[in-house]
């Protein structure tokens, strides 16, 4: 594959006949376009955040230039099999088997994504496609869901950009009361090194309907710099259920920012998790809206840096309504020379009585050259509520590596175990066959030594 | 077989092992008894090759070979087993796969030695798996125990079973057993002596750490050691364990250093 050649050569940064052509280039109806123009404008009028703003106080934006990315990459592109774009590196997340998903889209750069969809499960009315297919067919549901509740346009800075440039992902639509259990998945590729990768999931489960999503960015590593932004939306109604799991692994060549809010409503439950492997820097958000009464989300997290990778993690828990759970649990690693940042705030709001929210980070540091700071938060307006939180930052306990070694394992297989070992109980949380074996094969090959 | 001359040795500076000489033939079962803080826990540690001790002095070998120079896991693989008595907790690493970790290097090590330019027949997973059963049912465990997370949320008889389940697996030459019937109940202490007994053969050392008597009258001792203030300061046969119990340290320390 020709990785370079189909760089979009006459336009770099972002501009607004970059969002035209972009729109005129997929003949999008008017008001995809006039969306996307005016979201161009929110994008202009906002400032870019910098380190004053307390969500990117520890985050450095400087050496980012936004002018230099090519605003997309082969529009043109179409994808006719799945096995012509299935990943031959060492520990790509794999596209499972046909048998063991309910549908599957795969986009590359901005092209035609391949997609597929178990008759059976379409027949039940669920729609899962790919988003520039869902705007021509499924305008009143996109119009109604996409950036205008979980995360709006004016969000900020990046998801304004976002909503003015997005070119491929997925929109899954679970009518009321379908349960479907094999699982959706969404891979967005990435191939062109120095250009933008915009993916967007847009997932809609109804009342009483029931889905598994499995999302993952990847590309290989290039030496010129790239820019992906994704948007995660996540609507979850009355009595739905939800588990979504995002896998990130792109190229050590990427900027990468990503954006993702649930909102849960009565009775709902959501079961999440967040696995950050790639990419060079990483903004990473995820916030739940415990909106309903009596919702659960369980949120969970699993990084593991090493080179100069940098990531950042802010997580919400917003319990806006009474008897809702948030059971948050981040774990990361950190070796070599990377740093991450982990943010999370319990927000309690006025009358959301009863709330059970907990929150914890634990990070481990392999090496003296890496580090992890964490910062938790509590934010409480109810006095009927039971919040706790915990984080911690440690390295591996000699008494564990001389216990093992003791026992005849050598050292580098010593620390292998117990950097596993302190990711199990997440692990665990999983009930995933497939899922488990990805990250142990994952976190074994980022422990290496 | 397991030889210890003039061994010195310290930690953050100050000198603990203070020239211990102490050997150890093969078959032969040895007790170590001392006073707190005399030494016997350092002692097991440093030819354990626990990091945070410095030697300063001395030599131990093993089957003619200086082991002072080499890795935990290196003269773990040559034979030598340490039965801690804090066993430490791992969080997350399940018994089975530690197990199984420990076994495979120890074995597979043993039988490249003794292959020596010939082809080592390696342990099989399902060959380990069969050990492991045998070895959990002679200590009376419950097979849950392989699932469960090393020494997490075990009660103190359990953890020594445990460290004694790894000595069945491991099948040391040499092994030590570091103070390994402290906080056990009468039942457990039968348990965890029987297995011992059963393991201790013609061609293993073992040296029992232990402050008290009452392990020695479930593991008999050929030889008895007193430790005290870094050094061993008189050796006999299981008679002098007895004279301890009668007399205590006090008493001994006072005679030690009336003869010195």
């Amino acid at each position: 594959m020709e990785a370079t050649a189909t760089k979009s050569p006459d336009l770099t940064g972002f501009s607004r006949e970059a969002v035209e052509a972009l729109s005129r280039s997929r003949n999008e109806p008017d008001w995809v376009r006039e969306s996307r123009l005016a979201a161009w404008e929110t994008y202009e009028s906002l400032p870019m955040p910098t380190r004053s703003d307390e969500e990117w106080r520890r985050t450095d934006l400087r050496r980012l230039k936004l002018d230099r990315f090519a605003p997309y990459a082969d529009l043109d592109g179409t994808i006719t099999d799945l096995a012509s774009v299935a990943s031959t590196s060492e520990g790509a997340f794999a596209f499972g088997e046909a048998d063991q998903r309910a549908g599957i889209v795969v986009s590359r750069d901005g092209g035609a994504p391949y997609v597929e969809l178990d008759p059976a499960v379409a027949a039940q009315g669920v729609i899962f496609t790919d988003l520039n297919t869902a705007v021509h067919e499924h305008p009143d549901l996109v119009q109604q869901h996409f950036m205008t509740r979980a995360v709006p346009v004016d969000f900020g800075k990046f998801e304004a950009l976002h909503a003015a440039m997005w070119q491929g992902g997925a929109f899954l639509y679970v009518p009321k009361g379908v349960q479907v259990e094999l699982p959706f998945r969404s891979f967005a590729l990435g191939e062109t090194a120095g250009a933008s990768i915009f993916t967007h999931s847009l997932i809609v489960i109804e009342e009483g309907a029931e889905a598994f999503f499995v999302d993952a960015f990847q590309s290989e590593t290039a030496d010129e710099a790239s820019f992906a932004s994704a948007v995660v939306e996540l609507d979850i109604a009355d009595n739905a259920n939800l588990r979504y799991v995002q896998v990130q692994d792109w190229g050590r060549n990427v900027w990468s920012f990503m954006t993702e809010r649930a909102i849960l409503g009565r009775d709902a439950e959501m079961k999440n998790l967040q696995v950050t492997l790639g990419s060079k820097f990483s903004k990473n958000s995820v916030g739940s809206h415990l909106r309903g009464e009596n919702a659960l989300a369980e949120m969970l997290g699993i990084f593991f840096g090493d080179g100069d990778q940098f990531f950042d993690h802010h997580t919400w828990q917003l319990h806006e309504s009474p008897l809702a759970t948030s059971d948050l649990e981040y774990k990361g690693a950190l070796k070599e020379k990377s740093r991450s940042v982990y943010s999370g705030l319990i927000k309690v709001y006025e009358g959301a009585q009863r709330t059970d929210a907990y929150q914890q980070n634990r990070n481990l540091v392999l090496s003296r050259t890496a580090r992890a700071d964490t910062i938790p938060n509590l934010e409480i307006e109810a006095n009927d509520v039971r919040c706790t939180h915990g984080a911690t930052v440690s390295q591996v306990e000699d008494e564990h590596l001389f216990y093992l070694m003791a026992r005849g394992i050598p050292k580098s297989e010593a620390q292998k175990l117990i950097v596993e070992g302190f990711f199990r109980p997440v692990i665990d949380r999983i009930p995933v066959e497939e899922i488990q074996d990805f990250l142990q094969a994952a976190i074994a090959r980022k422990v290496g030594y | 077989m397991f030889e210890i001359t003039n061994l010195h040795a310290s930690i953050e500076d100050t000198e603990i092992l203070k020239g211990v000489d102490l050997t150890i033939h093969k078959g032969e079962i040895h007790a170590l008894m001392g006073p707190n803080g005399s030494g016997k826990s350092t002692l097991a540690n440093v030819i354990a090759g626990h990091p945070a001790y410095e030697v300063t002095e001395g030599t131990i070998l093993f089957n003619g070979e200086d082991i002072l120079e080499m890795e935990p896991d290196e003269r773990a693989q040559l034979g030598i087993f340490l039965a801690f008595q804090y066993p430490t907790v791992i969080p997350g690493v399940s018994m089975a796969n530690f197990l199984r970790m420990a076994v495979t290097n120890v074995r597979n090590a043993r039988a490249e030695r003794e292959a020596g330019d010939g082809e080592a027949k390696k342990m099989t997973p399902r060959e380990f798996r069969k050990l492991m059963r045998e070895k959990m049912q002679v200590l009376h465990m419950d097979e849950s125990f392989a699932t469960r997370y090393l020494n997490e949320g075990f009660s103190g008889g359990e953890k020594k079973r445990a460290e004694i389940l790894q000595m069945a697996l491991l099948e040391p030459t040499m092994a030590i057993l570091d103070e390994t019937d402290s906080g056990l109940d009468i039942d457990a202490l039968r348990v965890v002596s029987e297995g011992v007994n059963a393991l201790a053969n013609d061609e293993m050392g073992v040296l029992l750490i232990t402050h008290y008597q009452r392990l020695l009258n479930h593991i008999k001792p050929h030889f008895v050691h007193i430790m005290m203030d870094g050094r061993v300061v008189q050796s006999g046969g299981p008679e002098l364990a007895h004279e301890l119990e009668a007399k205590g340290y006090e008493k001994l320390r006072a005679e030690v250093a009336a003869t010195a």
